[in-house]
């Protein structure tokens, strides 16, 4: 029988009959085998089919569990006491349920950009056809992490649809494990946690290609417009739409509106999250500057509200507050959901007529409707906010000063908030000082506040506490105003094949990607200060999300931003921002790229060669400085199945699981050299793939040492310790304790302190060094071998 | 003396197992009987008054400092057995019986926690506390649910106070 195709067909002697075929079931999974060429071992795989690569891994990586409770309460058989690793009633210990809650996190995160992609696939698919090409810029490999994962190259956004098909149906595979009596190993567990965080990143790069081919975003622009973000570039006068989220689907019909109507001078339209990035990248490809602003990051949400400088708010989906609704009623503040995912018992309005939706608005009748209709939205948003904006002038939740004084007067310092703040700022005293007339104590809060109003829902004395923090910093709030590149989407084939010989031998000493959201522990400059330190020292800096968004807000002393200050190619000392959440996938698969394009590695279905060749030898670390989402979680998960480690800020221990080696175990730190299947003896870096900092400086340091990878030649290992040393010497006061251990040769050592490491070598290690030529004669226990090949995979050895 | 343990109130809680709360003179005793005891201090130590304090505490029984997060400049000088190591990664090699310690000497049966973020040191402490048979004490600030034994919610001054205490009884 001859195989079906797709399309449409006549059949013969049926006059008027036309038989129609959208989809075969499995004919992906065949093309990949038919059309792509050659294909790895693992297209589209299942969870068994990852748990060699995820096994090897977790061998040198060990899981390392850290619950966040005693107990398991998720079925009636509890709730358990799990303490010490005991059992519960399911026959789970303790570690197996931390893993499970870990991977939990994982798939919800995986679950929320794959159906993120989803949505906008089909929202695009729709208005734009299967057939339109897809168009990321000038490459041939256009969706690395697909091909990666699927072994698939998809050319059309219809192409797209299986493997959206694929990550769903693992993804209802993988839900289906978190069910009592399923998995019971925590390292299945583990395994089954790194499958979709991979899935992640394949859900995410379908959300990006959607969006960047059809919505007119910059493709693989280095030069996208710079962007204004901050809560001080509102300009309140107008009348003010704020967009919340992460999907810009809807938002795109209150800008064709905005703009059909003229009406982007007359309304001011900013976002806060994800939602806000994508809002300036649609239609920016020619890059013109965009009307709309970013406001900031999730921690930023009830802050904008309180200000009451919103006339309406529309949210969309993932990272909105759940208190919106309650929060705008009280300043009048309408709250329009545009998306099934969050619609926060508001009344569904889709079916009605805009103008009466309006006039119930404006009434008071409702605090804001459901609209899924985007042609409705388009006019409706725009229209409450004119109408809004009179109605609501001079409400705000900011306190007079006459108030102000009166409600620090009534804290009794009892210190109830100190002990909810999650970011344990003291506010006691802070409000102490403040009694005294001084709001500086206050203002410095502010920016490390990341306005959860815990603090409030336990004041004795019913002070809104968040009200009085941003009254404090009104003035801090009216300066912040920053610049921020659009997201520039993919990285090129041929920045790639520019860049990708200094990557490996380490000439260019590393990419730090710094993503994620803003649970910072300390406020958001820690992600410009570690932007800047890396920029300095010619790293390349990959930015994406909220993290992007707060590098923006800081500025030298001339007054410019990261952004300014530094260009936005794949290079040595530039930052380029790939653009919101979902432009993550572009991190990951330029390091796929970087295997595939400059070593000529085959991508497609190979996830554990090229994870393993990344590992070795691309000098990249990520760098989640506030990660709170299980988005986030997911992100680096998938990152660290690619091969890539990551750096998380101390409140991501609460994700429960990290990934550490014993650098004291000599075992682990060996590799196979692919020519003969010999053993090689390697540095103990990355000596993980997702651990905790409690500091940005410390985060530093970390980075430094992590993007030392086995392939450096002499050169690139000597710049990558000379980084490491000096930000060693310069946050922690000392020089590293085990530099030595990266020492292959004389060559490798930094030149400016050559001849002084030589002489600790000699004194304290007991290496043999030949003084007259300054040369190691015998002492290190790894070698150099430029014509090594370096692998965690013993098949890929020629012996094999 | 200093009521080190009247105010043990959480905010949020890791379950049913929660730290004992201790006098200066439990504290003091326990931090004197450990056989292999480590000092795990964390950044809030970089803080002049309880920078002093650490140090007099490091050299009054000649314990070593696992200097965490960004705190090892306030050492450097100072005549204390001090390195940096990661919390989190120090958090996975204490509940391993094989690791050498930071000396080479083998693992620790007692930690003395210091200068932390509550949030951070819970959860490194919830491995230790599952999975390790190593004794938690803590010193710090907060009360720490998931040391072994700990001080509970104190005033900076009462805090401060409580240490002088345990110096003055080591």
């Amino acid at each position: 029988m001859s195989k079906l195709t797709t399309g449409s067909f006549s059949i013969e002697d049926l006059e008027s009959v036309q038989i129609t075929i959208n989809n075969i079931v499995g004919a992906a999974k065949e093309a990949a085998k038919e059309e792509l060429g050659p294909m790895g071992p693992t297209p589209f795989p299942t969870t068994a089919a990852v748990r060699d690569w995820s096994f090897t891994l977790f061998d040198r990586y060990e899981p390392v569990y850290t619950p966040m409770c005693d107990q398991c309460c998720y079925c009636t058989f509890g709730p358990c006491n799990l303490e010490g690793n005991k059992r519960g009633a399911c026959g789970l210990d303790m570690k197996g349920q931390t893993a499970r809650e870990f991977f939990l996190r994982c798939i919800t995160g995986c679950a929320c950009h794959s159906a993120h992609g989803r949505h906008l696939l089909d929202h695009i698919i729709n208005l734009f056809g299967e057939e339109m090409p897809i168009n990321m810029g000038a490459s041939n490999v256009i969706a690395p992490n697909i091909q990666l994962v699927t072994g698939r190259q998809p050319k059309t956004l219809g192409d797209l649809k299986p493997i959206m098909e694929y990550v769903e149906e693992e993804l209802g595979q993988l839900l289906a494990t978190i069910h009592a009596g399923q998995e019971g190993a925590a390292i299945d567990y583990d395994n089954k946690a790194m499958l979709a965080g991979i899935l992640d990143h394949v859900g995410m790069e379908v959300s990006d290609i959607a969006q960047v081919t059809a919505l007119g975003f910059p493709k693989s622009d280095p030069d996208a417009p710079l962007v204004e973000v901050g809560m001080g570039t509102l300009d309140a006068t107008k009348p003010v739409i704020i967009a919340i989220g992460h999907n810009v689907a809807g938002v795109t019909y209150i800008m064709d509106y905005m703009e059909d109507n003229d009406l982007t001078d007359k309304l001011e339209i900013g976002g806060l999250c994800c939602t806000a990035f994508d809002m300036t990248r649609y239609k920016r490809e020619d890059q013109k500057a965009p009307y709309a602003k970013i406001v900031g990051t999730i921690s930023k949400e009830l802050k904008v509200v309180r200000s009451g400088i919103p006339d309406v708010i529309v949210i969309d989906e993932q990272c909105v507050r759940a208190d919106l609704v309650e929060e705008g009623q009280k300043l009048k503040i309408p709250v329009i959901a545009s998306n099934e995912k969050v619609m926060y018992g508001l009344p569904d309005r889709t079916n009605d007529d805009v103008d009466a939706i309006v006039e119930d608005i404006k009434t008071g009748k409702i605090p804001g409707c459901v609209m899924l209709d985007y042609d409705k939205l388009g006019e409706l948003v725009p229209r409450i906010a004119m109408e809004m904006a009179p109605l609501r002038e001079g409400i705000s939740a900011i306190p007079t000063d006459e108030e102000m004084t009166n409600l620090v007067a009534k804290c009794v310092a009892c210190g109830e908030c100190a002990i909810a703040c999650p970011e344990e700022l003291d506010i006691p005293d802070a409000i102490q000082l403040a009694k005294e007339g001084d709001y500086s104590a206050l203002e410095y809060i502010h920016d490390l506040c990341v306005g959860c109003r815990r603090c409030e829902q336990v004041c004795n004395k019913d002070v809104p506490v968040l009200s009085v923090i941003e009254k404090a910093a009104q003035k801090a709030i009216a300066e912040e105003k920053g610049l921020v590149r659009a997201g520039r989407g993919q990285v090129s084939d041929a920045e790639i094949r520019a860049e990708g010989l200094n990557l490996v031998m380490g000439t260019t000493p590393g990419i730090v990607a710094i993503i994620g959201c803003s649970n910072y522990p300390a406020g958001s400059k820690d992600v410009y200060n570690i932007a800047e330190e890396f920029l300095n020292r010619n790293y390349i800096v990959a930015v994406s999300g909220c993290s992007a968004m707060d590098i923006g807000m800081y500025k030298d002393a001339d007054g410019r931003t990261l952004y300014e200050r530094f260009p936005g190619k794949f290079e040595r000392g530039n930052i380029l921002n790939t653009g919101s959440c979902v432009s993550n996938a572009h991190i990951s698969g330029t390091a796929h790229k970087v295997a595939g394009i400059f070593a000529q590695r085959n991508l497609s279905g190979n996830l554990a060669e090229i994870a393993d060749y990344t590992l070795n030898r691309v000098g990249a670390v990520g760098l989640a400085w506030g990660a709170y989402s299980q988005k986030a979680a997911a992100i680096g998960t998938g990152c660290n199945m690619f091969g890539i480690p990551a750096v998380l800020g101390p409140h991501s221990g609460k994700y429960r699981r990290a990934l550490i080696a014993k650098t004291y175990d000599e075992s682990k730190w060996k590799l196979y050299d692919s020519r003969n299947g010999s053993e090689l003896a390697i540095p103990p870096s990355p000596e993980f793939l997702i651990t905790t900092a409690e500091t940005w400086q410390e985060a530093c340091v970390i980075i430094a040492k992590n993007c030392i990878r086995v392939s450096d030649n002499n050169m690139g290992r000597s710049i990558k310790l000379t980084h490491w040393m000096e930000l060693s010497e310069k946050y922690l006061g000392v020089m590293p304790e085990d530099w030595w251990k990266f020492v292959r040769h004389e060559a490798d050592l930094p030149l400016s302190k050559r001849e002084a490491l030589l002489k600790i070598l000699e004194a304290e290690h007991g290496w043999e060094i030949d003084w007259k030529k300054k040369k190691i004669i015998s002492g290190p226990k790894i070698k150099f071998d430029v014509s090594a090949q370096p692998t965690n995979l013993k098949r890929l050895c020629k012996e094999a | 003396m200093v009521d080190t343990t009247k105010n043990t109130k959480l905010f949020t809680s890791y379950g049913v197992k929660t730290s004992k709360a201790i006098t200066t003179e439990v504290a003091a005793k326990l931090i004197s009987k450990a056989k292999r005891p480590l000092l795990v201090v964390g950044t809030g130590v970089l803080d002049p008054e309880l920078l002093d304090r650490t140090v007099k505490i490091a050299k009054a029984k000649n314990i070593p400092i696992a200097a965490t997060g960004s705190s090892m400049p306030g050492f450097v000088g100072k005549d204390v057995n001090a390195k940096y190591i990661n919390l989190h990664q120090l958090g996975f090699y204490l509940t391993d019986p094989n690791w050498p310690g930071l000396d080479g000497s083998g693992n620790y049966d007692t930690i003395v926690l210091l200068g932390h973020k509550k949030y951070y040191i819970n959860q490194v402490l919830s491995a230790t506390k599952n999975f390790s048979d190593v004794r938690a004490i803590s010193i710090d600030k907060n009360y720490i649910q998931n040391a072994t034994m700990s001080f509970g919610n104190l005033s900076k001054a009462d805090h401060i106070e409580a240490l002088d205490e345990i110096i003055d009884l080591l």
